[in-house]
């Protein structure tokens, strides 16, 4: 083709001058990945909606309907303290300036809620700021809340996953992880003695309660105690490490173990125990400090958010099956759609 | 923490009058213990102010004395399990416990208060709570300590019945439970160890009976009448009818009036889920009441009604659609997981070696566990989650509602509650912001 000798190049620059250019286009569209500072623009280029998308009017919708499920009444009402029988008595006590602005105050919860965040706003962004106020306000708890806003190893729910059937095939398959370690040790049978003289800490081997077990008995409970061994052994065979270990907060087992079954040599019916976490890890988890409101609330997971949630007939509750033309309301079948489409008509016209 | 013990060694002793208080949305739980003797069962107060279609207002108990409930509208003091409302909620208190002819009267200057309150509150409503119990109330000793750890101070093997002999001694607190406290304004999971809550893990789902009752109103509205003012009707109506179902999809199907023109067998004869509630009609009877479904239909039910006008409501699948909220919230369009999900997140951030005795011992309290098969449906859901390996135990106490209470009376008259209550002297002492770490920091880990 004749190009009258000027030759396009591709050129990967952009410049980030004033009113607007031509930016080449060299990548693929990926409309999720386009980080636009419009933010016009970024939902200009979204994807046509999928199914499982929702539009602004119905999460709006949503949005308004859970607010209305979690009211009180279905009204604002204002009931005021009606006078008490007797003629109040204690109503006439002084109060002291603290129960004075406690009484008198009309926050809702939300607005409590709202304070909060604002203060742990501040707190992150201007930590000097923050301590003043709290000093100013003597706010008590804050010093533990700034811990566990900042130092907690808590993770956040957010942080912490879902955990759906799915995930539950990851648990699963972590409890298998520890079941096949347990049988590499079975099979060994050598000791880990580093692992195992950490997971038993300082406290020596408690005086195991004697139990009855046959020998040649080999369940999990036996690696254990092989693996103990490796410890200044109590009394030889005799002793058996309990389940759970050694444990100052938890104490061990202490009772006779169930009589011996033959199927307990099974490798297929030999049940298998998770290794029990140390003292410290339970020190960490008892000793840590309390989660805040926001974040201790379920919120959904990775495993949720993938999957569509079930819609249902906004008239009488079966599967929703068909969607309404005009609103995108969902309904089961024609029944209920014509029930539907009155109400629509009234609502949005023909 | 050293100096407050000693300063307790020469303190004047500990107050033998204990007031047990479970400061619910909906309900307060109250009772004594005295002298180490707990009331057998709490008192159970509506915790609002209520008020009629005749304008005549209701405080706490006197609620009893109200008969017609058509249009009843309530002020809670307590929103989303914290007490918010102060003027409200000292109203009353005062007219239960404290004023002279008080159903419980109680003197605070001689008394200890042992408070129930919801995991993970806000560090100002609980400064307010603790201002209030010392500045205006004045109690000699107080601990509020969290609803679901105070479970744990109940013969918690009891519940399960477990088998054993009558001699074992009862552990208490309890070892290790799994506690899911299922009440008014939401559901938590709180994991707990020898009684300390292990607070990493506590998960909430804010799906509770008053979202419940809520959703069922909308329903109805939507299908039958308008019951929008008449939420404490619905409340009644969803206690006596809904159900946990254990197989949705069957029981949707069998409720289902089908396409157009087609007869379906179940939805005909009701297939057993469907039932006839009568309304109050407020003049005559003021509670609904519930009755098997007619399959007559309209025409047998049109010669009744000739005789009398009662209002009979047919429901279907509201019966099992709504409590199914607890495990799919988000069939209202509510991110957040279910309930078991809830409990598979929050065994999520705990070692896995606590798993199998946490997931053994799991107590359901609270109202809603009152709902028919709420813990088969539990367990059921659980065991598809959890590893093959792991016992999965659901149980839930004779009286879930009071079960906190109770567990509460027995922490009052435990050796921890010793070390755990803060007197007046202290709070005049050290001031507000000690008595929260104080409370927050809870029992440690020395037993």
């Amino acid at each position: 083709m004749n190009n009258f000798g000027v030759i396009e190049i591709a050129s990967t620059t952009t410049k980030s001058t004033p009113g607007w250019a031509y930016v080449p286009d060299t990548a693929p569209a990926l409309p999720a990945a386009v980080h636009s500072t419009s933010r016009k623009r970024a939902a200009r280029n979204q994807p046509a909606l999928t199914l499982s998308d929702l539009s602004a009017r119905e999460e709006t919708r949503i949005r308004k309907e859970l607010e209305a499920l979690d009211r009180d009444n279905p009204k604002d009402v204002n009931i005021p303290i009606p006078p008490r029988p007797g003629g109040g008595s204690r109503a006439q006590n002084k109060h002291t300036p603290n129960v004075r602005k406690i009484l008198q105050s009309q926050k809702s919860f939300a607005n409590h809620l709202d304070d909060y965040q604002a203060m742990l706003a501040l707190a992150e962004s201007n930590p000097a700021a923050a301590a003043a106020l709290n000093a100013a306000q003597a706010k008590p708890s804050t010093p533990t809340t700034a811990v566990s806003k900042s130092a907690s190893p808590a993770p956040t729910p957010a942080s912490a996953g879902g955990a759906s059937k799915r995930s539950a095939a990851a648990a699963k398959r972590a409890a298998a992880k520890e079941k096949q370690e347990q049988e590499r040790k079975k099979a060994q049978h050598t000791p880990k003695p580093e692992t195992e003289s950490e997971k038993l800490g300082s406290t020596p081997p408690q005086q195991a309660p004697q139990r009855q077990q046959q020998e040649g008995d080999n369940d999990v409970e036996m690696s254990d105690a092989t693996a103990s061994t490796a410890q200044p052994p109590p009394t030889a065979p005799a002793a058996q490490i309990s389940y759970p270990r050694v444990s100052a907060i938890l104490p061990a087992y202490a009772k006779p173990p169930p009589a011996a079954h033959p199927g307990d040599a099974d490798p297929l019916l030999v049940s298998r125990v998770p290794a029990f976490p140390s003292d410290d890890e339970l020190r960490a988890l008892m000793t840590a400090p309390p989660l805040s409101y926001l974040e201790a609330r379920g919120a959904w997971g990775e495993e949720e958010r993938r999957y569509p949630v079930r819609v249902f007939c906004a008239v009488c509750g079966y599967w929703g099956r068909v969607k309404c033309m005009k609103c995108g309301t969902r309904v089961c079948a024609l029944d209920c759609l014509e029930a539907h489409r009155e109400e629509c008509v009234t609502r949005y016209g023909l | 923490m050293p100096a407050s013990r000693k300063s307790r060694a020469t303190g004047p002793p500990p107050p033998s009058t204990t007031l047990v208080l479970d400061n619910g949305a909906d309900t307060i739980k109250a009772g004594f213990v005295t002298g180490g003797k707990a009331d057998d069962a709490p008192r159970i107060i509506p915790n609002c102010l209520a008020r009629d279609r005749h304008r005549k207002t209701y405080v706490g108990s006197e609620l009893e004395k109200c008969r017609d409930f058509g249009e009843m509208a309530f002020r809670r003091p307590v929103e989303k399990g914290f007490i918010v409302n102060w003027e409200a909620q000292k109203e009353i208190w005062d007219r239960e416990f404290f004023d002279e002819n008080a159903p419980q009267k109680c003197d605070p200057s001689e008394a200890r208060l042992v408070l129930a309150e919801q995991p993970n509150g806000l560090p100002a409503l609980q400064t307010h709570c603790d201002q209030m119990v010392f500045e205006e109330f004045g109690f000699a000793s107080y601990y509020r300590g969290i609803g679901p750890s105070f479970n744990a101070y109940r013969d918690i093997q009891a519940i399960f019945h477990t088998p054993r002999t009558p001699d074992t001694p009862v552990d208490v607190p309890a070892e290790v439970i799994l506690l899911i406290d299922s009440g008014y304004s939401h559901t938590t999971v709180t994991p707990i160890l020898q009684g300390r809550p292990l607070h990493p893990a506590i998960r909430r789902l804010d799906v509770g009976g008053k979202f419940m009752t809520n959703y069922l109103t909308r329903l109805l509205s939507v299908r039958h009448f308008d019951m929008r003012n008449e939420t404490f009707i619905a409340n009644e109506m969803k206690e006596a009818v809904c159900y946990v179902s254990l197989d949705f999809k069957g029981d949707l199907e069998k409720t289902w009036k089908g396409t157009r023109g087609e007869r379906r067998e179940d939805f005909v004869s009701g297939a057993g889920i469907a039932k006839d509630y009568v309304l109050p009609d407020s003049h005559t009877t003021f509670h609904g009441v519930v009755r098997d479904y007619d399959p007559g239909g309209a025409s047998s039910r049109g010669r009744k009604a000739a005789v009398s006008t009662e209002d009979v409501l047919t429901l279907r699948n509201e019966r099992f659609v709504v409590p199914e909220l607890l495990f799919n919230p988000s069939d209202v369009g509510l991110s957040q997981p279910g309930l078991a999900d809830l409990v598979m997140q929050s065994l999520s951030v705990l070692p896995i070696g606590l798993w199998p005795g946490l997931l053994a011992n799991i107590v359901v309290v609270g109202g809603n566990a009152r709902l028919e098969n709420f813990i088969q449906r539990l367990q059921m859901e659980l065991l598809e989650r959890v590893p093959d390996e792991c016992v999965v135990r659901v149980a839930c106490p004779e009286n879930p509602v009071i079960s906190t209470w109770l567990g509460a009376a027995n922490f009052a008259r435990h050796e921890h509650v010793e070390r755990l209550a803060v007197t007046k002297q202290e709070y005049e002492e050290y001031g507000a912001g000690w008595v929260a770490r104080r409370f927050s920091a809870g029992l440690g880990v020395d037993t």
